[in-house]
């Protein structure tokens, strides 16, 4: 038999043909290796090969598959491919078809997110000279984020478990997708362009990298960097960095804790007034204190027996009108407090979405007359203490000293009253303002 | 109109000058009454706003008005 006949012979195309068979049994798989010769055609395809010290791999990666790419494939980045081997039959080349990369190390969003990062910085726009210190006392607050989402529900949850005084507004926005970043970055510009807002909250609830990437957005950074007013940014969990929490004037960790930020500090000014306000009344108190005891200490001093009953007398009115003035402003504070809270819960019962303008006006005007009230009743101790402190004043015997009058003691320290209890050649004893003369009586005269 | 921040300031001087003494009645009692005066104010303040919730909309002519917000967990949070 002529061997030849029993020779299968292909044609090329045919071998090609069995080959590229033969390899796709291979179907999908995972390759990693270092790109080089790196070249992205006009054509959006990308053409490189992959390699290793010892061997290389031809590639392709389509403009449909390379589209979504998360970063730029470059000569020698070192990268992990999905994709099929497939024949180039033009050419018998065998390659990879690769569907999907990323780079090895770090995940390609990761990667985008390091680049943005690192590009931000350098420009500057994470500098701490650029943040905006949050207004002590915010009264209302613009919030990016979805109107459906769980960040605003925790929020709202906060604002109102902390019973927090303060107006917000929505600005309903997509957090994730196609869009998401534009629509953040409107909302940021937005709200920087009314001049009732106080602080801009951008915020949506936890997710994977790929749902919190809209806050990695360049656009959403710049708007951010833009805004004049301080900007919170509170995206996903704790653990969750996103750009947008760099070029904040504030990161909150979460969507619950950006609302403590906007409330918790009223808590604390509320503690601040109410230290401060305590701390003036004890001032007074102690101020008038002191005075009673000067009073006190000029009362007892031996040469002064004048009328001790009605200096006593004096004193404890004053000491009344200090009493009144402190406990009474005391009392004052916490009835209007008490007040004020009443009216508050009943104020917070109110539904949230009903005109709230009439309680309102009961409020002010209640809070109205209160203060009007207790403004009188101020004036009134006021005058008082002032009429006693006069009387005080009047009677003390340093002040009838002051006006010329002397006191005059016999030789038993008793004071004199009547000319006729003496007779001359006595001694006696004459307590001037300033310093005391020992006499004797010459003459009497009735 | 005065403004919150400048009104606790404020207030924070008149205490420590009351606490510093050395004041005659008169005075004091002047410092005391305003400290007394900005206290109110700042707790007024502190009580002021009503805790409006708001979304915005977007009109028929395309601008951006504020509605009330009612979302689903309204009903949860009454």
């Amino acid at each position: 038999m002529d061997p030849l006949a029993q020779r299968k012979i292909y044609s090329v195309q045919e071998v090609t043909a069995e080959i590229k068979q033969a390899l796709d049994h291979f179907g999908v798989l995972w390759v990693q290796g270092e790109i080089s010769n790196f070249k992205h055609h006009t054509s959006g395809h990308m053409y490189f090969s992959l390699k290793d010290d010892r061997a290389q791999l031809r590639a392709a990666c389509f403009r449909n598959n390379n589209m979504y790419l998360k970063f730029r494939p470059e000569d020698g980045l070192e990268v992990l491919v999905r994709g099929r081997i497939s024949v180039y039959e033009p050419r018998g080349d065998y390659q990879i078809l690769v569907e999907f990369m990323e780079p090895v190390g770090l995940g390609s969003l990761q990667l985008a997110f390091e680049k943005l990062k690192q590009k931000l910085r350098d420009e500057g726009l994470f500098d701490e000279s650029h943040k905006v210190r949050l207004p002590l006392l915010p009264r209302k607050v613009g919030i990016v984020t979805s109107p459906t989402g769980a960040a605003i529900q925790d929020m709202l949850r906060i604002l109102d478990r902390r019973n927090a005084s303060l107006d917000i507004l929505i600005y309903p926005a997509r957090v994730q997708g196609a869009g998401a970043a534009e629509e953040i970055a409107a909302g940021v510009k937005y709200f920087n362009g009314r001049d009732d807002i106080d602080v801009i909250i951008v915020t949506r609830g936890g997710g994977s990298m790929e749902d919190l990437w809209a806050f990695n957005e360049e656009v959403v950074a710049r708007a951010i960097h833009d805004a004049e007013r301080p900007v919170i940014s509170a995206v996903g969990h704790e653990v969750d960095f996103t750009i947008a929490d760099f070029v904040a004037d504030l990161r909150a960790p979460t969507p619950s804790a950006a609302a403590e930020l906007v409330s918790g500090a009223r808590e604390e000014l509320k503690a601040t007034v109410s230290s401060l306000t305590r701390r003036t009344l004890q001032a007074a108190r102690l101020l008038l204190a002191r005075r009673r005891a000067a009073l006190e200490r000029a009362a007892r001093n031996r040469a002064f027996q004048i009328a001790p009953n009605k200096v006593h007398e004096l004193q404890q009115r004053f000491d009344e009108a200090t009493l009144r003035t402190t406990q009474s402003m005391m009392k004052y504070q916490t009835a209007l407090r008490h007040r004020e809270r009443v009216l508050q819960v009943r104020l917070s019962k109110v539904d949230l979405r009903r005109n709230i303008a009439g309680d309102r006006e009961v409020l002010t005007g209640k809070r109205t007359r209160l203060q009007a009230a207790a403004g009188r009743q101020l004036q009134r101790w006021r005058s008082r203490l002032e009429l006693d402190m006069g009387r005080i004043h009047a009677l003390s015997p340093l002040a009838i000293l002051d006006r010329g009058y002397a006191i005059c003691r016999d030789q038993q320290g008793a004071i004199l009253r009547h000319a006729d209890r003496t007779a001359p050649g006595d001694r006696v004893d004459v307590r001037l303002a300033q310093g005391e003369l020992g006499c004797r009586v010459e003459q009497i005269r009735n | 109109m005065k403004d919150f921040e400048g009104s606790l300031k404020q207030l924070e001087e008149i205490v420590s000058k009351l606490e510093g003494g050395d004041l005659t009645l008169d005075q004091a009692l002047e410092l005391f009454e305003e400290g007394i005066k900005l206290s109110r104010y700042c707790n007024a303040k502190l009580e002021e706003a009503e805790r409006k919730v708001e979304t915005l909309i977007k009109s028929a002519d395309g601008s951006l008005v504020e509605a009330p917000f009612t979302a689903e967990g309204d009903e949860a949070r009454k």
